[in-house]
């Protein structure tokens, strides 16, 4: 694959470009999927392809094919080039300088899971959907996915960087429907469940089977439950409904691109604007949010990203001031600050864009029993629904499952849990985050972001928070 | 391209199974996506996608490539057979469909097809250069191959063409969105698009805040059309009715909606963007979902209908076969149109309301009562003595779909298809076909940020 890259670098170059990149990428990914007892899916599937990202003139080109050949390597190479060459505009590109990244890196793992038998795949979602049978439970289903993505980066700036990343992640859910009423629970959440960069010890790690009788029981008790109240109160977040608060309200709108408005007519823009870097206040003193594209078991980890741009952890809000964006080569040359590093495409056959690596919430203080010693309020557990606006302003977000807040304790469970806000004064009224204890790490696979659509795998690290005089209980 | 039957039969021929179904999607597409009225991210894909499912002692397994040689079919073949052995034999599978004669439709146009690079680029600086403002979106055109082929006999092959303008017009406080989509190049006229958004942008220049509260509203097409996609993904999609999550569970046959409201799923119209069959090769037909206000169904593949029982039969809304865990899928809605002659007409009926030109982020709150928020966005107005008014900022809306049908004071005559697909994964193109339509009730939340980027 290198081989292919380097010449599709030299043939794009020959087209009359001034900078080139070129990504081959084998993927292969499995998923496992079981309901009621029967198997949903069983899929192995395999993708690869080469994508070239040409500067022709100030203007991007990108051009992708499937064929793995010297003669497709070429030819894309040139598409890009042309496409480039066609394109509207003024166009006055800089990237940031960086030195030539070389390399190679793997996932650390202990058990492949693409090694792991199918049936043996089959076989855990099995236990963990049967552990949820319970008579108003009408859908019990369990998943576990595996991939890895072999890719490798040759640039025109020396760039020839090769990396093997392995990820899995598993989870479970139960509808439960009774008198025309339904009401889900899942664990570890309610989308695609969690996945790590990791290996299969991490899918056992989450012990479906373990927590699936509370999850099947939360799931009926929420049939029986009174609705979320509305008004104004206090609102103590779980850390999963944070990782989900964290990455919609902070992680987008740090996003550089964002803010120079070119997700504008899709995904949207920012409220922040480059000249708040250092000054913004964003949240309260308890706020401080980094971006670390080496954890550990990140989605968002690597050596280097799509541009060659070494991994690395930065501040982005500091005791609550924006201190960092998320960039590209380009949007940090534009700023004038960074050299880049938050770069990736989804595929071989996307443009890469600025997206999250891992961004989390530093932990505070004390643990969630600490966080609920309030007279009144409400605690929310693992995300529902979700909506935010193109600035990443107003948000709305509901829950699976919450509980009365009453003296210090949790009193009766709530379902149809909603609360909104806008961001920095969300933000601005934390006023406590639980402890490196309560700290946990999740991995989402659908952030969706680009024109044609890319969905990024990113992760997300949290202790619960709490947040005064919010607004919960919308309805329709 | 590569010739996706072809390729399709070539699969199962390799299969090593007592039956096999192939699926190819082929994409030749490019995408001239722009910002501040430069492109910016230029896109160019040739790719095709392969799904092998086979039956081996009753066991079913998946596995899919782009490795389209001899020795990527032998990979796959191998990699099906392993994923159907790891699995129990499965005594609900109703097996493969049986070949039908399918029908005539359109969706391919040969000058569509043709467009290059070259063409989606000068198509893009006529979006651009129609709008007095700096414009943002994008202008995409391919061809999509989709081919089916089984075992059992199946032999489905279509040839698709698409291509869509996207405008977001915007500059300091103002925005405004238009958008058309066609199979046919003929109807490609992304200047129209690009000043249709101009002159919605135009007049969002000082835009208030609203007090939350019901409303009535008249919504463009863009917003009904992707409000009753949404929609669709629980309460239209048998998998849903069959585990309760649809707002139609226990409600078929009864008046649900106003009288004046009736969506069928029509992939035949040749408005829309026409497909003649699904992805198991079952061909498709039209599906009353809701006619005259009374729910008459959902759409069903072969798989959830066999579930069903009682005779239903697959209505032929197979999903592609890496989201067949969705359930059948209805991509082809079609509303039918009203009597109204234009937007004005329907905000004179509205009186006193808002106007809705485009919706931002939908998400489901509680699917099986067909509650959905979002917001506003790019040509949000206040409606006043049946008119116009003054530009309103982004809104909060937390609606109940059923409530927002339950009285339509009207529609426009004429639907037309508004495109629905993000082009995620390989590409399909679809969307809704609708007319505006004014609702009596349209519940605004809260409020959010200004129009303009």
């Amino acid at each position: 694959m290198r081989d292919l890259c380097a010449s599709a670098v030299e043939a794009a170059l020959a087209a009359g470009a001034s900078y080139a990149d070129a990504r081959a990428l084998l993927r292969r990914n499995q998923t496992v999927a079981t309901k009621n007892g029967r198997v949903e899916a069983v899929r192995d599937v395999e993708s690869e392809g080469i994508g070239v990202r040409v500067l022709v003139g100030g203007a991007w080109g990108f051009a992708s094919d499937r064929r793995l050949t010297p003669a497709g390597a070429v030819e894309t190479a040139r598409r890009a080039a042309a496409f480039a060459r066609a394109a509207p505009g003024s166009h006055e590109r800089r990237l940031a300088e960086i030195p030539p990244a070389k390399g190679t890196y793997r996932t650390p793992l202990e058990r492949d899971p693409l090694a792991v038998p199918l049936d043996e795949k089959v076989e855990h979602c099995l236990r963990a959907e049967a552990a949820l049978a319970h008579p108003d439970v009408k859908v019990a289903q369990a998943f576990v996915r595996a991939q890895r993505e072999h890719k490798v980066l040759v640039s025109s700036d020396g760039a020839d960087v090769e990396q093997e990343l392995v990820e899995c992640g598993a989870g479970i859910d139960a509808l439960a429907s009774a008198n025309g009423s339904s009401q889900i629970r899942s664990y570890p959440s309610a989308h695609s469940g969690w996945s790590a960069q990791a290996g299969w010890e991490y899918v056992e790690s989450l012990g479906l089977e373990r927590e699936a009788p509370r999850v099947a029981d939360q799931a009926a008790a929420l049939l029986r439950a009174d609705p979320c109240p509305a008004g104004r109160t206090t609102v103590v977040l779980d850390a999963e409904q944070l990782h989900l608060q964290l990455h919609e309200s902070v992680g987008h709108p740090i996003e550089l691109d964002r803010v120079y408005g070119t997700e504008a007519a899709y995904a949207g823009t920012s409220f922040l604007s480059p000249g708040d870097l250092g000054s913004l206040r964003y949240g309260s003193e308890h706020m401080n949010v980094t971006a670390d594209s080496t954890l550990a078991g990140g989605l968002g980890t690597f050596a280097f990203d799509d541009e060659g741009v070494p991994a690395g952890r930065q501040p982005i809000v500091e005791e609550g001031v924006l201190r960092g964006f998320l960039t590209s080569r380009e949007t940090a040359a534009r700023l004038g600050v960074g050299v880049g590093g938050s770069m990736r495409a989804d595929s071989w056959s996307r443009m890469p864009l600025v997206r999250m690596t891992n961004l989390s919430l530093e932990p505070g203080a004390g643990t969630l029993e600490d966080l609920i010693a309030v007279d009144d309020g409400i605690y929310m557990e693992t995300n529902k629904s979700w909506s935010i606006d193109d600035k990443r302003l107003n948000f709305q977000f509901g829950t699976q499952i919450a509980w009365e807040i009453k003296r210090g304790r949790l009193g009766r469970m709530l379902r149809d849990a909603t609360y909104t806000g806008i961001t920095p004064q969300f933000w601005g009224s934390m006023d406590a985050v639980a402890g490196p204890e309560a700290w946990v790490v999740s991995g989402l696979t659908n952030c969706g972001k680009g024109q044609p659509g890319q969905t990024a795998h990113v992760s997300h690290g949290a202790s619960p928070a709490r947040f005064r005089d919010v607004q919960v209980g919308v309805r329709a | 391209m590569i010739d996706a039957l072809e390729t399709a039969e070539r699969a199962v021929a390799a299969a090593e199974a007592d039956a096999a179904e192939a699926v190819v999607m082929a994409e030749r597409s490019g995408f001239a996506r722009f910002a501040a009225s430069e492109v910016h991210q230029p896109t160019l894909v040739e790719d095709a996608t392969l799904s092998l499912r086979v039956v081996r002692d009753g066991k079913v397994g998946l596995a899919a490539t782009n490795d389209v040689g001899d020795e990527g079919l032998a990979r796959l073949a191998r990699r099906a057979a392993e994923s159907a052995d790891s699995a129990p034999a499965e005594d609900s599978f109703p097996g493969l469909a049986e070949p039908l004669p399918l029908p005539a439709v359109g969706g391919y146009d040969e000058e569509l097809a043709a467009l290059g690079p070259d063409d989606q680029a000068r198509l893009a600086a006529a979006a651009i250069e129609a709008s007095p403002f700096p414009v943002y979106g994008y202008v995409t055109s391919g061809v999509t191959g989709v081919a089916v082929a089984s075992s059992r006999g199946v032999r489905a092959e279509q040839q698709l063409t698409d291509a869509t303008t996207v405008v977001l017009a915007a500059g300091e406080a103002v925005s405004g969105w238009a958008e058309r989509t066609s199979w046919r190049a003929a109807e490609l006229d992304p200047a129209a698009v690009g000043r249709e958004a101009g002159e919605t942008a135009a007049r969002t220049r000082g835009a208030r805040g609203l007090d939350p509260g019901r409303y009535a509203a008249v919504l463009e097409r863009y917003a009904i059309g992707e409000l009753l996609l949404y929609f669709s993904l629980d309460s239209l999609n048998g998998l849903g009715l069959l585990e309760e999550r649809s707002y139609f569970s226990g409600r078929l046959g009864e008046q649900v909606f106003d009288s004046r409201f009736s969506i069928a799923d029509d992939a035949l119209d040749p408005a829309g963007l026409p497909k003649g069959f699904d992805f198991e090769g079952v061909p498709k037909r039209r599906i009353p979902l809701v006619e005259n206000g009374v729910a008459r169904g959902v759409v069903w593949d072969r798989e959830t209908a066999a579930r069903a029982g009682n005779g239903q039969v697959s209505t032929g809304h197979a999903p592609t076969p890496l989201e067949r865990e969705w359930g059948p899928q209805a991509l082809a809605l079609s509303v039918a149109g009203g009597e109204a002659e234009s937007t004005e007409e329907l905000a004179a009926l509205v009186g006193d309301g808002i106007f809705v030109t485009r919706l931002h982020y939908l998400g489901i709150v509680d699917p099986r009562e067909g509650v959905i928020t979002g917001m506003t966005r790019d040509g949000t107005f206040r409606i006043r003595n049946g008119r116009l008014a003054e530009p309103l900022v982004n809104l909060r809306f937390t609606v109940s779909v059923p409530e927002v049908l339950r009285e339509v004071p009207g529609l426009t005559r004429e639907p037309v298809v508004v495109n629905t697909n993000d082009f995620y994964g390989a590409r399909y193109p679809f969307g809704v076909i609708t007319p505006a339509l004014a609702t009596a009730a349209f519940n605004v939340t809260g409020t959010g940020s200004a129009p303009g980027v």
